[in-house]
């Protein structure tokens, strides 16, 4: 029996020296190794940037942010846009895919597809600026020995995450109320975060954005493409001027603040031509304050301006006059909308850019492409008629936060009894923006009388049509559930939908993840 | 990775050679003939040990041996199939010894994991299919050799492409996010089995097709955890084992072929209008559009269709001198499909050597299996020929588009011609696998052997495709080629020790297995795509006219190492144990939770050998009771999912910063503690044999619950770094029972019919799917559909079976048909879904709530039926297949029935029938109007044989074989079996004649 003992020993040390499983992935990097390069930490900023363009690491489609949904489906812009246009007046849309319609209808439900995916993008942006604030502490920079040239730029970086990490927030609340809050504090895989009333979050956010103004670039500094304290003031003012929505306390002389500060940095100016904020050349507009860059060869999406430019054309338009190489005959308004313009042609107000030969005002059919006029408002030519760089994904920029936006801010706040700024001030604003788009300037000139908060809410569907504000305007002027246009509730004439509307139902997929959370009233 | 594995591999070997020494007695010579005592012929190839000993041999061809024994020595005669006999060797020279064929079936050897059971001593569920009752027919693919031949597995091609993928459920799913396909064993080595579609393409083929099916022996199914445990971690879904032929030693040479001629057609009719229907449909539904089409009369099925034509040949040479035996096989097969351009090759080479040395102590058995396949991918082209306008031509000789007629619009539907014309699809893949095991009986301990196997399987392959500028798909692209090279390697280290013991005072039988297991594998994928092509007459074979390009690599490595073991106890030969265990580490999980213990126990009772008995053995031949438990796993899911990873994006995902593009860098998400899926498994059977072994069968009941189910959940928004991650979550049932029958019908000298069938049922339900087990909790919708964007047919939810489909209830008018749609049925004033669909909720409207779970794709009931007649020199058998209970959503006639395809879409389209019948102007992708039942029965192969007398030597058998004679349903859709229930432009199915020869001498 001796002779078997050395060979089960040799055996079993041999077994000892084979369990060996540590296999690190070769062709994609872990995070122990990834920051070695210092090119990295502007490459991760670049992507909490990026979050708000496209849907994944491959363009248009692969390798999705946000799974659970068709990835074009997943773009932030996108979904954003929807939930701000499709569920006003402004916008409804022809394509069947589930619950699209009950968006136009005010029927959503927590199992929303759509409003699923806008909630986990918001999330998203919210844990990619933790995730680089982690990343980036002096202790790990030190640790890594990172150099002071790379240091100073992570400053920046920082100030920029905190800003993104804001602007979601903002988005967050506006459209889900009371919402799980976590920041770079919080670690990965620990336990769902707790649920905060929309005051709590606001008051993070006013402070934050304070705490950060001084390590943002000066306005109009910024490389473009990233924020600067331009943007961060569009935010304040935004917030500001929704607070009593948010918070039921009034920020109108906050807000006033804020925009004076936009607008006496002397930064940025109106366009000539009202048309040229959407073109695929819109980044050279002195106008926009914040826009979310696109390319036609290397920021390309189903989503964002991919959807926004190829979605509105249709029935009889000529895609090529867009700059596109086909229509995908989804998207046009509803004569609540077209109303609004003293004609529909454009020959006095250019603004109103309706495509409507072939297109009726009234919409028999919500599915028929047909029914609605069209609006090509964003394009992929530029100034000078020439074709983006690609025919299916543009080269427009989307422009988030421009001037025009700013000046109506500051003529709203003062009406609203704001301090800070003067009603003569804000009725020359708005008769600056009337007259660039006005053919008669004298036509569109508002009289004193007529300078109304009715006039405002009216004039900003005008001027920032299809930008992704009409939601939040709405809501803000008690109008969300309680105005009626066609289709509202499945309706053909419309009728008024449940307040409890005017905040998105938390996803039911999120509430099964985070018991945490509590359902808002209603759904 | 391999310093790892040659580190295994040579300290084993010192291990062996230590142990190595012999040890010299004195001996004696006898000699004599073995023959069958039934009709004296002497028997070749039967093996003779001295007890206790390594030392013995084998007889020759006539069955005559000579061995030097040591004296006092005793003889086992042993042969497959036969009794064993024991001779005490004393002073004889001479000893004859004639053979009993063995009475009952209970002594066919079965392959099992890491070793060989006599059936009788199996106390799990296992299962065999030997050659001769493989299915017959023009098969590419050897999983469809087993069809319809063992109950509870249910084996479905995901089309009718030749060689196309198969899904096998053993007993059903224990899965939903990783595989729930068996794990393969082909020759003792498991193999990687999952299929690989290079990013972007369609569907690869098969792997298993590059295996000769006229290589195999057998198919083992190891079906419950008592059997599977011993592969641990991916014994959850079932194991299949695939022995192939070998030589024996001491049989004569002998040369076979085989080969066959096969012509395949369209099976079914398909639910598409002609040319004066459809411009019947336009001048009612949309007169204005009718001068958009043409004055053709174009069938697109038959435009994309051929007859497939196929053969096959394979010539095998099987021999053995005294101490090997061998085989050496080559194959060639070539297949069209019925999808014009479609076509597979394989060119096959097999060998297999054994050898024993040192008397029988040493035994190395050598199998290699290599093969070139070569597939051309047809371009799925169903969809655009259901839709593409009959009044149509084919070709437009002013055409800028290669001459073929196509629309100036991107919205339209493609030319399905042009298409499958244009495309050059093409894949390779030489694949090669092989093992040597040597077995080595130690000399200093009776009874113990040790093993070593040694294998690997590596496969290079390319995928490549060029689609012209001509394309009408490539308006925007201007031409695209785009290529892949992959490798795939795994190689494998398995060592055991076996240690038999009979200890005759307390009437008990060891059988004693430990051992080690070292399995990694390698794979590479480097693509690239290249496209905006200044000219296309390079096509496949240069970038250099291309302007734009991406490239990628991925390598994806993982390894697997286990320790495992067996005890087979049987005690008075009638109580049966049998404990596994299998302690297994995978790379694919974070270091705490690498390791997990698979443990199974079973006991069978051998009712007949009890005394109380004796008078039941007038009717049976054999009883016999099992009861099973096991812990089994899965941990079939990507590699490095536990791992923080960051993902670099592509340049066109990049950022513009400035006059830059960034690109960019995203940390994933993951779940640091992520673990096996774990199956517990319990199996009560018993099997049974009347009338002296002419009717025999089995009986099995089985629960599998399956736990912390591998599953994409939802997280808590800010818990981790994106929405849904791969966790543990979640649980999944499988209950059923199964019949199998064998019966010999009729048993006459020139007549022989023998049956067999199998019935199967399996429920599955989802018992759990997250953290906090609401009530509420609707569930996740799952199986994507054609038909708007991101819209899913079916859901798990808690309480219902895998993959429901999840419908609204359709209102029925009187005759029983679904009410239209844009009339307001329950005048309201207003046109909803209200007025077509059940308010199954009860709230104030009929939305995306009042959904229902609805039947599911898995049938209630499977069976198979085989049966094979002998007369004189025919010979006749048939296997039909049929399946109850299973539903199928026909998606064909949900994307397609509905008449805004004529009137609102871009250009008019062609309809599916069922538009004539329902009336749909828009589609009700989620009326339970298109959840049809899709039972059926199935003939899949049906063959007449003639065998010619023997004539010097040679036998010659010439065969006909019909394949998919005819499928009995009602199904209203092109075929009833479907991927997953989705009925979805499936490469149609094709009926198949076959004429064959085989040719031994």
């Amino acid at each position: 029996m001796k002779k078997i003992i050395f060979p089960i020993i040799t055996l079993l040390i041999s077994m000892a020296a084979c369990t060996d499983l540590e296999i690190e992935p070769k062709s994609s990097a872990t995070s122990a190794v990834v920051f070695n390069d210092e090119s990295s930490y502007t490459a991760f900023i670049a992507k909490v940037y990026a979050g708000l363009a496209v849907t994944g690491q491959l363009g248009p489609a692969g390798d999705a942010d946000i799974k659970g949904i068709d990835e074009g489906f997943s773009n932030y812009l996108r979904q954003y846009w929807q939930i701000q246009e499709l569920t006003t007046e402004e916008a409804v849309i022809t394509w069947g895919d589930e619950g699209l319609d009950d968006l136009n209808a005010h029927t959503w439900t927590s199992a929303n597809q759509f409003i699923t995916a806008t909630y986990y993008r918001i999330f998203f942006q919210v844990s990619m600026a933790n995730e680089f604030l982690r990343e980036t502490t002096d202790g790990k920079l030190d640790e890594r020995g990172v150099s002071d040239e790379t240091r100073a730029l992570i400053q920046e970086y920082r100030a920029e995450a905190r800003f993104l990490r804001a602007l979601s927030y903002w988005h967050g609340i506006d459209l889900f109320g009371s919402i799980p809050f976590y920041t770079e504090e919080t670690e990965i895989g620990s336990s769902a975060p707790e649920q905060v009333d929309r005051t709590t979050v606001f008051n993070f956010l006013d402070e934050e954005l304070q705490a950060i103004e001084e390590d943002m670039v000066a306005a109009g500094q910024n490389e473009y493409g990233r924020a600067d304290r331009g943007a961060l003031w569009m935010l304040q003012a935004k917030l500001y001027l929704n607070a009593e929505v948010y918070t039921g306390q009034q920020k109108y002389t906050e807000a006033i603040t804020a925009v004076n500060k936009i607008i006496s940095s002397g930064a940025y100016g109106l366009e000539e031509n009202y048309g040229s904020n959407f073109l695929a050349d819109n980044h050279n507009s002195g106008e926009i304050i914040f826009s979310i860059p696109f390319d036609g060869e290397r920021t390309i999406t189903w989503g964002g301006m991919t959807y926004l430019v190829h979605a509105p054309v249709g029935g009889g338009m000529d895609p090529a006059t867009y700059g596109i190489d086909g229509g995908w005959a989804g998207l046009r308004t509803t004569k609540t909308f077209v109303n609004l313009f003293p004609d529909v042609t454009g020959s006095l107000d250019t603004r109103a850019m309706f495509y409507t030969e072939g297109q009726s005002l009234e919409i028999n059919d919500q599915f028929s492409f047909t029914d609605g006029y069209a609006i090509p408002k964003f394009k992929n030519v530029d100034a000078e008629g020439l074709v983006g760089s690609d025919l299916t994904h543009p080269d427009t920029d989307y422009p988030m936060f421009r001037l025009a936006d700013a000046y109506l801010m500051y003529a709203e706040a003062v009406l609203r009894g704001g301090a800070g700024g003067d009603q003569s001030q804000a009725l020359s604003y708005i008769n600056e923006l009337r007259a660039r788009s006005y053919t008669s300037t004298a036509a569109g000139t508002v009289s004193a009388d007529n300078f109304t908060l009715d006039f405002i809410l009216d004039e900003r569907a005008r001027e920032l049509f299809w930008e992704g504000h009409r939601r939040t305007d709405l809501i803000r002027f008690g109008e969300y559930t309680s105005m009626v246009w066609p289709w509202k509730k499945e309706t053909k004439d419309g009728q008024a939908s449940e307040e409890f509307r005017e905040l998105l139902p938390i996803p039911s997929s999120e509430l099964l993840a985070n018991p945490n959370l509590e359902q808002n009233e209603g759904y | 990775m391999k310093r790892g594995l040659i580190t295994c591999f040579s300290s084993f070997l010192i291990a062996i050679i230590f142990s190595s020494n012999l040890i010299a007695q004195s001996t004696v010579t006898v000699g004599g003939k073995v023959t069958d005592a039934t009709d004296n012929l002497g028997l070749p190839g039967v093996s003779i040990q001295e007890k206790g000993t390594s030392r013995g041999g084998i007889t020759d061809f006539e069955g005559n041996y000579s061995l030097t024994v040591e004296e006092g020595a005793t003889l086992v005669f042993s042969y497959i199939g036969y009794v064993p006999v024991e001779i005490e060797v004393g002073t004889q020279a001479t000893i004859n010894v004639a053979l009993e064929v063995n009475p009952t079936e209970l002594s066919e050897v079965l392959v099992i994991g890491y070793g060989q059971q006599e059936k009788g001593d199996v106390t799990g569920v296992v299962q065999a299919v030997n050659a001769k009752d493989f299915n017959k027919g023009a098969i590419v693919s050897p999983d469809q050799l087993i069809t319809g031949k063992v109950a509870g597995v249910q084996i479905t091609s995901n089309s009718g492409e030749p060689g196309g993928q198969t899904s096998i459920r053993i007993r059903g799913g224990t899965s939903i996010n990783a595989s729930n396909e068996p794990l393969y064993v082909i020759d003792g080595v498991p193999i990687d089995n999952s299929p690989h579609n290079p990013g972007g393409f369609s569907g690869g083929r098969n792997p298993l097709n590059f295996l000769n099916p006229s290589d195999i022996e057998t198919f083992t199914v190891l079906k419950d955890a008592s059997a599977t445990a011993i592969y641990g971690s991916r014994g959850a879904n079932g194991v299949i084992i695939i022995t192939t032929k070998r030589g024996n030693a001491g049989s004569k040479t002998s040369v076979t072929y085989d080969g066959y001629v096969s012509v395949g057609q369209l099976s079914s009719s398909i639910d598409v209008l002609n040319a004066e229907q459809f411009r019947n449909v336009v001048t009612a539904k949309s007169p204005s559009r009718l001068s958009v089409l043409g004055d053709a009369d174009t069938n697109w099925f038959d435009e994309i269709l051929q007859t497939a034509v196929g053969q096959n040949h394979n010539l095998s040479i099987t021999g053995g001198g005294e101490n090997m035996g061998y085989r050496v096989s080559v194959g060639h097969m070539d297949q069209d499909g019925i999808l014009k351009t479609s076509n597979t090759q394989r060119t096959s080479f097999s060998l297999n050597y054994n050898h024993s040395l040192l008397n029988d102590a040493l035994t190395i058995n050598t199998n290699l299996k290599t093969s070139l396949t070569k597939d051309r991918f047809a371009p799925n082209v169903v969809g655009s020929a259901y839709v593409f306008d009959p009044t149509q031509p084919v070709y437009d000789e002013n055409s800028k588009w290669g001459g073929y007629f196509e629309y100036d619009n991107d919205l339209a539907p493609d030319n399905p011609v042009s298409t499958i014309d244009q495309t050059q699809d093409f894949g390779e893949a030489f694949r090669s696998i092989g093992n040597m095991e040597f077995s080595y009986k130690m000399p200093f301990l009776e009874g113990l052997s040790a093993k070593l196997n040694l294998g690997y399987d590596i496969t290079n392959g390319e995928r490549e495709r060029f689609q012209p500028s001509t394309l009408r798909g490539q308006s925007s692209t201007n031409g695209e080629l785009r290529r892949e090279d992959y490798k795939r390697q795994n190689l494998l280290l398995d060592a055991y020790l076996n240690y038999k013991k009979n200890l005759e005072n307390i009437n008990s039988d060891f059988d004693v297995t430990v051992g080690y297991s070292y399995q990694d594998f390698v794979n590479e994928f480097p693509s690239f795509r290249a496209w905006d092509l200044d000219t296309d007459i390079f096509g496949l074979n240069s970038t250099s006219p291309a302007t734009e390009f991406t490239a990628s690599t991925s390598i994806q490595e993982n390894r697997l190492i286990s320790f495992f073991g067996r005890v087979n106890y049987s005690f008075m030969d009638r109580y049966l144990l049998t404990l596994t265990v299998r302690r297994d580490g995978s790379s694919r999980f974070g270091e705490s939770d690498r390791w997990g213990i698979f443990p199974s126990a079973a006991l069978a009772w051998r009712i007949l050998d009890e005394p109380f008995a004796e008078s039941l053995t007038k009717v049976f031949s054999n009883l016999k009771l099992r009861v099973g438990y096991g812990i089994t796993g899965n941990q079939d899911i990507g590699n490095y999912r536990y791992l923080a990873t960051y993902t670099q994006g592509d340049a066109m995902t990049s950022y513009q910063f400035g006059d830059q593009y960034v690109t960019t860098l995203r940390p994933n998400g993951y779940d640091a503690g992520l673990k096996w899926e774990e199956t517990s498994s319990l199996n009560a059977g018993l099997d049974f044999g009347f009338f002296e072994g002419r009717l025999t069968g089995a009986i099995e009941y089985y629960q599998k619950n399956t736990k912390d189910l591998l599953f994409d959940v939802s997280v808590a928004a800010g818990a981790n770094l994106t929405n849904i991650i791969l966790t543990n979550i979640g649980e999944v049932q499988n209950n059923g029972v199964e019949l199998s029958l064998d019966g010999v019908v009729i048993d006459k000298p020139n007549f022989d019919w023998n049956l067999a069938v199998n019935f199967s049922h399996n429920k599955n339900e989802i018992k759990a799917l997250d953290q906090i087990n609401d009530p509420n909790f609707e569930g996740y919708t799952t199986g994507g559909i054609s038909g708007g964007v991101g819209n899913n047919i079916q859901i798990l939810r808690v309480g219902e079976a895998v993959n429901a489909f999840y419908v609204y209830d359709h209102i029925l008018d009187e005759n029983g048909d679904p009410l239209v749609d844009g009339v307001d049925h329950n005048g309201d004033g207003t046109i909803n879904l209200a007025d077509m669909y059940q308010n199954i909720n009860g709230d104030e409207l009929v939305n995306d709530n009042d959904k229902r779970p609805y039947k599911s794709p898995a049938p209630d009931l499977l069976f198979g039926l085989t049966s094979s007649m002998y007369y004189k020199n025919f010979d006749f058998s048939f296997t039909m297949r049929g399946s109850l209970g299973n539903y199928a959503y026909n998606n064909v006639a949900s994307n397609n029935g509905y008449y805004n395809r004529v009137i609102t879409e871009i250009i008019p389209n062609n309809i599916h029938t069922s538009a004539l019948q329902t009336g749909f102007t828009s589609p009700q992708y989620f009326s339970d109007y298109y959840v049809e039942d899709a039972s059926f029965l199935r003939m899949d192969n049906i063959t007449l044989g003639y065998t010619a007398k023997q004539l010097k030597n040679v036998q010659m058998r010439l065969y006909g074989t019909v394949q998919n004679l005819f499928v009995l349903t009602d199904y209203s859709g092109l075929d009833p079996e479907t991927n997953n229930g989705i009925d979805n432009n499936l490469y149609p199915r094709s009926r198949t004649f076959i004429l064959g020869v085989n040719i031994s001498l």
